[in-house]
Parts: structure tokens; sequence; C-alpha cells
């Protein structure tokens, strides 16, 4: 039986069934609490160093020796604040308001726009004629695209829920085309006007999973795949900067002479900080790379300091962490029966692995630099707080999964007796939760 | 962690896509972290270590003046100026400015230098004094800089130059005390390593910074006296030129303890501008590194040996028939005409070779120069005297001379009878000065020096070196007295006026053949002249021992009437620069 027909026979069977809450997926918690850990304490290691650098850089004493612990700290306190938030905030008002969250993700992305490419306005934050953060005084400053990842996150999954449970997922006309003209204009502005490669790589991420867990049929993932491939092109083409790094990416380690620019210079420093760190890696406050020698050290590159801080061992724990969180997310989206829920947390999944994966590749130099954050181990406080926000949702939906030996369902599903399988976990309210 | 994902379902497939992509990163990490961690902790330290080398000053050279030391050779800073053509703007301003401040340091093409605009250093002037440097600094142009370095430099010249040698360009001593003691010189650099932020910056982490303070060369102090050796070079050129000769050595040195008084070598050369000199030859130090057949200078050792043993006195006769043979070899005097049964005294007045054969085959059994006769000599010239080899003297390129052991097939009877007055044997004017010296001096060899010892980095505290070997000894105190009253015997048969009255002083003369192709030659002799001087005839008696020797290309240069005028000069003058009193 084709997995299109499985999930369209499951819909119309959740259409029967209420999941009753239960105790939510805990495991969320304690890997992404331990990443987070993590997180603090490179940034208590290295924030000296880099508050050093950056006072002699403008000749100020304005960062102090706590500064960059003291914000990741604040920021890690809001992310906390976000998860907490997206657990409890019932997912129904989310699911209701997805669409407009969406619409003030775009506007937030127009209003940056029009403050920083047309009006020029201090409230946007620009370099290299990106605008890519609202300059919000006191409270820091915001990625609205980050706003949008999650508007897009939460519209999609009702979107393509209610074709699945129509069986129109593959349907060209009306699936495909509305969606693929969303997410054209969210790239458009976060990918050409934002010139944000990372955050447009992980907005399609999202949604390729999304559509990868609601049952898309192979020949639409060769063809969304053949056109990702030819936009991708597309936006190297057009921004000279990315051409760069991708010859950067199939030149190799460059450290002398005349070939040195400025992406070769980051990921070569990146694998020398990582190569540095041998087994056991140069310990805590001992990291040389981030007194600055490896741009970025504590934003996009922090994953290169880490392996110089610690090494070998330290980067695949939290490989493992990282992968663990993966998984856990596939092990909620997979047990979940309502489709908004299962694609939201497909959503979620897609979002943190293409950080995760994208960040790391570029790092170890296996995927040219896209220049992308490492979630919750990043210095940033936009980044982490949607993403903590986004793990929130997840662990509120994981309260909604179906028992685990649900797999033993396909030796019944041809006998049409798969209701009672997971009986003592289902609510019999019949009609009840219609997507 | 037990996943429970449905077999087959899209969730599962992402899960295997994830566990793969992690699994590639693990093994990519291992190959960066753990196979290639230490090409990686290279390219670190590449950058992050930065490594200063601290010179190390190169110590200074003195000499004695009247018993305390004076710098001879000091190190001063100079300036290379260089300009970077490509950021010049005033090329006009520039050239005139160095041309008119450096004068002759300045190069010659320096417009063309300037405007050559595509390169982006050009040397303009070398050498540069400090005060030159500030007079061009003050102009501030534009694209003009200077590079310190440091080079000696000579307050007194030419002085000594044989005797210290120079310094090359790569900082290492050549010739001389400048080669002998290059290590001492030289110290040790020091080395600053520190981890750097981007931004040069040390850092204090990790253990890789090192500190390593340089160490200054050691400041040599010789026993050489700039005054002796500024007035022997002068006597040694004065007396070249009253002879014609072409090349001339004077070496004076003190017969109490071995030290080098000085030595003069001409043709001479200034060090500070060695790189000038046409013909290395100026560099050598002749007085060591040059050993010749010393002539009849070595009748004086001859008789030593002699008396020592007991075997002649200055009063024993032989009959003198103006030639003598040995074996199939005969032996005829320079001078001829002082026949029949005369004393050995007047046999050393006259320089009569056959009268110190006599003395060898009366070292034998008294008509032959046998073993017993030869292996006296040879103990005597080479193990006591230490003729023929290395006194181990502070400077470079000492030769050590041949003297023949009777051993040898080539040390026989003609040999050694040769030997004894003077031919058959490679000697420096060094060895024979200090065999010359325990031959007057009671019979102590002390082995010759050059170094007194050294000043600390201020140029204040001197520390006098250790003592070199002395054998006493060597010859009975009572040969020593005979040996004194017979030299000075000797030089006062013709040259008693030239000393002042009231000293002692003592000497003999030298004319050597030289050897061309292996062959004796007649067109071209060497004149040296060896003696002492004090004011008693005692062994403490004589302050100092001179030996000069003049020399050149087909020239019949001869020891009384070239080389012993010049002994006379400096040793006259040091009669009174030693305020040594006249005695009756």
């Amino acid at each position: 039986m084709r997995v299109v027909d499985q999930l369209k026979e499951r819909a119309g069977n959740a259409a029967q069934v209420v999941v009753r809450r239960h105790r939510p997926d805990y495991q969320i918690i304690l890997y992404m609490g331990l990443l987070m850990l993590l997180g603090l304490i490179i940034m208590y290691a290295i924030g000296p160093q880099r508050a050093n650098v950056l006072n002699n850089a403008y000749g100020t004493d304005y960062y102090t020796s706590m500064y960059f612990f003291v914000k990741q700290t604040v920021s890690l306190l809001l992310a906390l604040a976000a998860f907490v938030a997206l657990a409890v905030t019932p997912y129904e008002w989310i699911k209701k308001n997805a669409g407009k969250i969406l619409v003030v993700g775009l506007a937030a992305c127009a209003l940056l726009f029009i403050t920083g490419n047309v009006l020029h306005s201090g409230v946007a934050q620009c370099s290299l004629g990106a605008c890519r953060w609202f300059e919000l005084g006191p409270l820091g400053s915001l990625q609205p695209a980050e706003l949008l990842k999650f508007g897009m996150l939460a519209f999609t999954a009702g979107f393509l829920g209610m074709r699945v449970q129509q069986g129109l997922v593959n349907d060209l006309h009306r699936t495909l085309v509305p969606l693929g003209v969303l997410v054209l204009v969210a790239i458009f502005f976060v990918i050409v006007i934002q010139k944000d490669m990372g955050t447009g790589i992980s907005l399609i991420a999202i949604i390729a999973s999304m559509m990868m867990v609601g049952g898309m049929s192979k020949k639409v993932g060769l063809g969304l795949l053949g056109a990702a491939f030819l936009l991708g092109i597309l936006m190297i083409i057009i921004a000279p900067h990315r051409i760069e790094r991708v010859v950067t990416f199939f030149g190799g380690d460059t450290t002398s002479g005349s070939d040195i620019t400025d992406s070769n210079y980051h990921i070569t420093h990146a694998k020398i900080a990582i190569g540095s760190g041998g087994i056991l890696g140069v310990g805590i406050g001992n990291s040389v790379q981030a007194t600055g020698y490896l741009p970025e050290a504590i934003n996009d590159s922090v994953f290169a300091i880490m392996g110089e801080t610690f090494g070998f061992v330290g980067l695949t724990v939290i490989l493992a962490l990282f992968t663990a969180l993966l998984l856990r997310l596939l092990k909620i989206t997979d047990h979940l029966t309502n489709m908004w829920m299962k694609l939201a947390v497909a959503g979620v999944f897609g979002w943190l692995a293409a950080h995760v994966i994208l960040n790391v590749a570029a790092m170890i130099g296996v995927f040219p630099l896209t220049g992308i954050t490492l979630p919750l181990l990043s210095f940033g406080g936009t980044s982490m707080i949607f993403i903590a926000g986004a793990l929130g949702l997840a662990f509120q939906l994981s309260r909604y999964t179906i028992h685990g030996s649900v797999n033993k369902e396909k030796e019944y599903e041809n006998l049409g007796s798969r209701r009672g399988v997971g009986r003592p976990r289902y609510a019999g309210s019949r009609g009840s939760s219609r997507m | 962690m037990q996943l429970d994902l449905r077999k087959g379902s899209r969730a599962r497939i992402l899960a295997i896509l994830t566990l793969v992509i992690m699994a590639v990163f693990i093994v990519r990490l291992f190959y960066l972290q753990v196979i290639r961690h230490d090409y990686y902790v290279g390219q670190a330290n590449s950058e992050q270590l930065k490594q200063l080398v601290i010179p190390a000053k190169r110590g200074e050279i003195y000499a004695m003046d009247d018993g305390s030391p004076v710098p001879l050779v000091l190190n001063q800073a100079v300036y290379t100026v260089f300009a970077d053509p490509k950021i010049v703007d005033e090329p006009g301003k520039m050239a005139d400015l160095i041309r008119r401040v450096a004068g002759g340091n300045a190069r010659s093409n320096i417009d063309d230098l300037l405007a050559k605009k595509d390169s982006r250093y050009q040397i303009l002037a070398t050498k540069v004094t400090r005060r030159q440097a500030e007079l061009m600094k003050k102009e501030s142009l534009k694209g003009l800089g200077f590079q310190e370095e440091s080079q000696r430099v000579y307050p007194e010249g030419k002085l000594a130059a044989q005797i210290l040698g120079f310094v090359n360009t790569e900082g290492k001593g050549q010739y001389g005390l400048e080669d002998a003691m290059n290590a001492q010189l030289t110290g040790k650099d020091g080395l600053l390593q520190s981890v750097t932020d981007v931004s040069n910056v040390p850092l204090t982490i990790g253990n890789k910074n090192i500190n390593i303070p340089p160490e200054n060369g050691e400041n040599v102090v010789m026993t050489v006296d700039r005054n002796v050796q500024a007035y022997t070079e002068k006597a040694l050129a004065k007396g070249l030129k009253d002879s014609g000769a072409t090349n001339g050595s004077a070496l004076v040195m003190d017969p109490q303890t071995g030290k080098v008084l000085a030595m003069a070598n001409l043709p001479t050369y200034n060090p500070g501008e060695y790189n000038k000199v046409q013909n290395a030859a100026a560099f050598n130090n002749e007085t060591i590194s040059a050993p010749y057949e010393p002539g009849s200078d070595i009748k004086t050792i001859t008789m030593t040996t002699g008396v020592d043993k007991g075997v002649v006195a200055p009063g024993s006769t032989y009959n003198n028939t103006d030639y003598i043979t040995v074996d199939d070899a005969t032996i005829t005097n320079a001078t001829k005409g002082q026949t029949g049964n005369i004393t050995l005294q007047h046999a050393l007045n006259y320089s009569l070779n056959t009268g110190f054969v006599t003395v060898a085959e009366r070292l034998g059994d008294g008509s032959h120069i046998n073993w017993q006769a030869r292996t006296t000599m040879y103990d005597y010239f080479h193990n006591k005297l230490r003729l023929g080899q290395l006194t181990g003297i502070e400077l470079a390129n000492e030769q050590p001379g041949t003297i023949i052991s009777p051993n040898d097939a080539q040390g026989n009877a003609v040999r050694y009878s040769n030997m004894a007055f003077g031919q058959g044997l490679d000697v420096t004017m060094l060895q024979v000065g200090a065999a010359f010296s325990a031959v007057i001096n009671g019979g102590t060899y002390h082995t010759p020096s050059i170094v007194a010892g050294s000043m600390d980095d201020e140029g204040e505290v001197f520390t006098p070196a250790g003592a070199k070997p002395s054998y006493a000894g060597v010859v009975k105190a009572s040969t020593s007295d005979t040996m004194r009253t017979m030299i000075h015997d000797a030089r006062s048969a013709f040259y008693a006026g030239k000393d002042k009255p009231g000293y002692y002083i003592g000497g003999k003369t030298g004319t050597s053949q030289t050897i061309e192709n292996g062959h004796y030659v007649d067109n071209q002799t060497v004149g040296t002249y060896l003696g002492f001087g004090g004011n008693a005839n005692t062994n403490q008696g004589p302050k100092y021992v001179i030996m000069v020797q003049v020399s050149g290309k087909n020239m019949n240069l001869q020891g009384g009437r070239d080389a012993m005028p010049i002994f006379t000069d400096v040793s006259n003058w040091l009669l009174s620069y030693m305020k040594l009193q006249p005695k009756g």
C-alpha cells in the first residue's frame, strides 16, 4: 500500500478519534537544556576574549568580560519563556491564528525592507545592503525572518494538513502552486532582499519536511528537488558572495598567499579551530582562534570554537545531543495522528535539522558557508528564542501522540481492524476534532 | 532510545537520513581532529605564535693601555636608508636630501631607483650614521624608511688589523680574534615567543609563551698594549721604507709571562673597510700563520741545547775551516775568513754555521750527529721549547710548522746539521719568540697568550683570564744566565752603540734563504732579528722579547742590515715606555 493511501486512511480514521492528552516528552527539555548549558559555558569561556577583540577593534571599553555571558543568559531566559509560552498556549489558538502570524511575519519583512532599504532608517540594522534586523533599542534586536519562518510553519501545517485529508497533497493546482507561490514570496524577502541564504534554506527545509511527512509523491519530490536546485543556482548567480563561497568550497584549504578571501579565510579558520582541538580540546578558556582569528566566533562559528575547546569528544557529544533531539521530533511526528500536529512537528524538525546540518557542514568544510546559526548554542537572541518556541510547540504536541506500538498497525491494517489496536489510548469522542 | 518509528514511514526515512548525515559528520570530525590534528596545530601555531629574535650584542674588543683596558673594536648603530618608490611623492627632493646628507654613502643612481614606481623597496644609502639618519627623518618625506643595523667600528683605524680580524656581513668573525673567539663574542640571541590574538596582542593562554633573554657576547680584553702595537707598526713601516722591503712582521712579547704585547704585519688593511681589500694576504697574521725557515736566530736554541747538556760553553773552541762535512753534505759559512781555532761565542757573533754544526756533533759522539744528538736536539727544539707545535694562541689560522723527528727517514744527520743553524725546519715567529723567552727568563716556557680577560657588559669591571700553562725548568737557570750573556755579547760585538746606555740588551741576526719550488734560491733572503731587552742580566731582567722579519719578492734582505734597526727602534722606545731605570 502506498504511503499516501495509508495516510489518507489514517487521516480519515483520525477524524473519528481523539487522542487523550497525556504526559509530554520530557526528553525534549533534557536535550535542549543540555545544549543550552553548553552554549552558556562556551559564552562564559570565550566572552572575555570576544569583548577584548571588539574593544580593541573599536577602541572602546564598552564590552565587559561578562557582556556576552550575561546577554546569552538573558537570551536563554527569553528562550525558555518562549518555550513555556508555546508549550502552554493551546495549539488550537496557534492553528486558528496561523494565517495572521504569517501575515504579521510577511508584514514585518516588508516593513524592514521599507525602513531599511528604502527609508534607510536607523530602526533597521543593515550591513552591506542587507537589512536583517530591527533595532529595538534596549530590547535588543529582532529578526523578522524568524517570525516569518514560524508563521510559514503554522500556516503550512494547516494548509497542507487540509490538502492531505482531501487527498490532494500532490495536486499541482490546488496544493503545489499555491504553496509554491507562498514559499517564493517568503524566499523573495529572505534571500533576495535580506540576502540571507541560511534562513531561506531553513525555510525551504521546514516546508520540505512537512511535504515529506505529509506524503508528497516521489515524482513531486524529485520535481521540487530539481526546482530547488535550479533556484539555488539562480540565487548563487545573482549574489557574487555566494559564488565566492562555492568556489572556496571546491578550492580547498588556503591559509596564505593571494588566494585568501573572506569566505575561505572563514572556513579555513573554522577547520584550524576544530582540527587544533584534537581529541579532548584545549580546554575551557584556552581558545586562541576566538581571539579574533575566526570570524563570527560566538555566532555562526561557535561549533568550531567548541571543537577547539572540547575536542572530538565534545563535538561528538554535541552532535549526539542534536541527533537525539531530532530523532525525538521524528518520533513525535510519527506518532501523531492529527495532521496539523504531525506536520507542525515535522516543520520543527526541518527547522532544527537545517540549522544544525548546514552550520556544522560549513564549519567542517563539507558544504559551502551559508551564514546560519547553530541552534541553542550560537550567541544571538532571535534565533534562539524562535527555535525554543518551536520546540515548545513540539513539546506541547508530544502530549497527543498515540502509543509507540502503533507500528504493529501494519500487520492489521489490511484486516480492517486497526481501530482496535490503540484502543486504550484513544478517546471515543467521534467526530469532535475534525480538521 | 526507543523510537518505535513505523516501518516505511516518512519519519523513518528522515531519521535514517539524519543518522547518515550525523555519521558523516562524526567521520569528518575524526579526520579533522584526530588524523589531521598535528597539521591543524601547525597551522594554528603558524598564525598564533609570533617569534621575535632579540639579537645579542657582539662583544667588544679591548686592548691594554699601560695596564688598563681601552676599547679597540666597538659596535655602532648604522642605518640603511630605503624608499618605497610607489608612494614617494617628491622623488627630486628626496634624492637631493640623501645626496646632501649621506654623501659617499648614497647610491649613485638614486633618481633611477626612485623612478621604479612599480617596486616597493629600493635601498638608497647604506651605513648612514645615526646623526645623518636623524637629519633625513626630520624632513619627514613620504615613503622613506630606515633600518637599524649594528656595525663594528674601529676607533683606532688600522691598528692591530690582523690581530683583530673583521666581521663579515653575516655577522661572523673572520681572521684573528674575531674568528677564533667568534662563539664567545657572538653570544646567544634571545627569543621572544608569544601566542597572540589577531592584532598581535600577546595572550597569556597556553604554555607556548617563551621569553629567553639574549646573552650578550663577551667583551674580550687583549694582552696587546695599544701603544706598543702602535709604535711597533710605525717602526715596522719605517724599517720597510728604509730597507725597501715589501713585507714585514714584528712580534713583541713579555718573556716573563708569554703575553703578546704587539703583532704588526705589513701590508695591512682597515678592518672597517675589509671589503675593499684586493689581496687577501693582508688579512694574514704572518707571526702565527706563516711558518718559515728561521735561519740563524735558531743558533741560540742550538747553543742552549749544547750548554744545557753541558757539552759546550761560550768559550769552547773548535777549528773553523769555513766548511764542514756531514755525511755527503758540505756546509759552508756565509761569513768567511774567521778561520782557525775560535770560540763558539766568536762563531755566534759572526753567525758561523760550522760552529753550530759542531755543537750538534758534540751532542753526539763529538764528530757525528748521531741518534743521541738528534734525539737530544729534537727533545729541546720540539718537546721542551715547543717549536713546530701550535701554541694555541686565541687567534685564527695558526699554523704548526714542522720539525722532523729523528724517527723519520728525513730526520737524518744532514737534516739535523741544517737545523742547527736554522734550516730544514718550519716554525712561526710566535713559536720562536716563546722558545727564546724560555731561554732567557731562567728556563720557564710560558704558553703564549693574547687574551688577558674580559670586561663586563658596562665595560667597567675587568676580570682577568685564567693563566695558561707554564713549564718551569725546560732549561737550567744557569744555562739561561749563560745564554743571556752570550746573546748580549753577540749584539754588543757589532751594535753596542745602538742601545741606550745602562740597559741589558741582547739579540741575534738571521738571514735565511728561501725555498722556491723545493730549492734554495740565492736571490731572495728573509732578514730577521730576535732579541730581548731589560735593565739587568738576571732571570727577571728581560722585560721584552722582540722578533722582526722583513722580506720581499726577489729581494736579498739581511737580518743585521734590514731587520735589526727595527728592533733597535722598538727596543729603545720600549725602555722609556716601560719606564725601566738604567743600571750600571
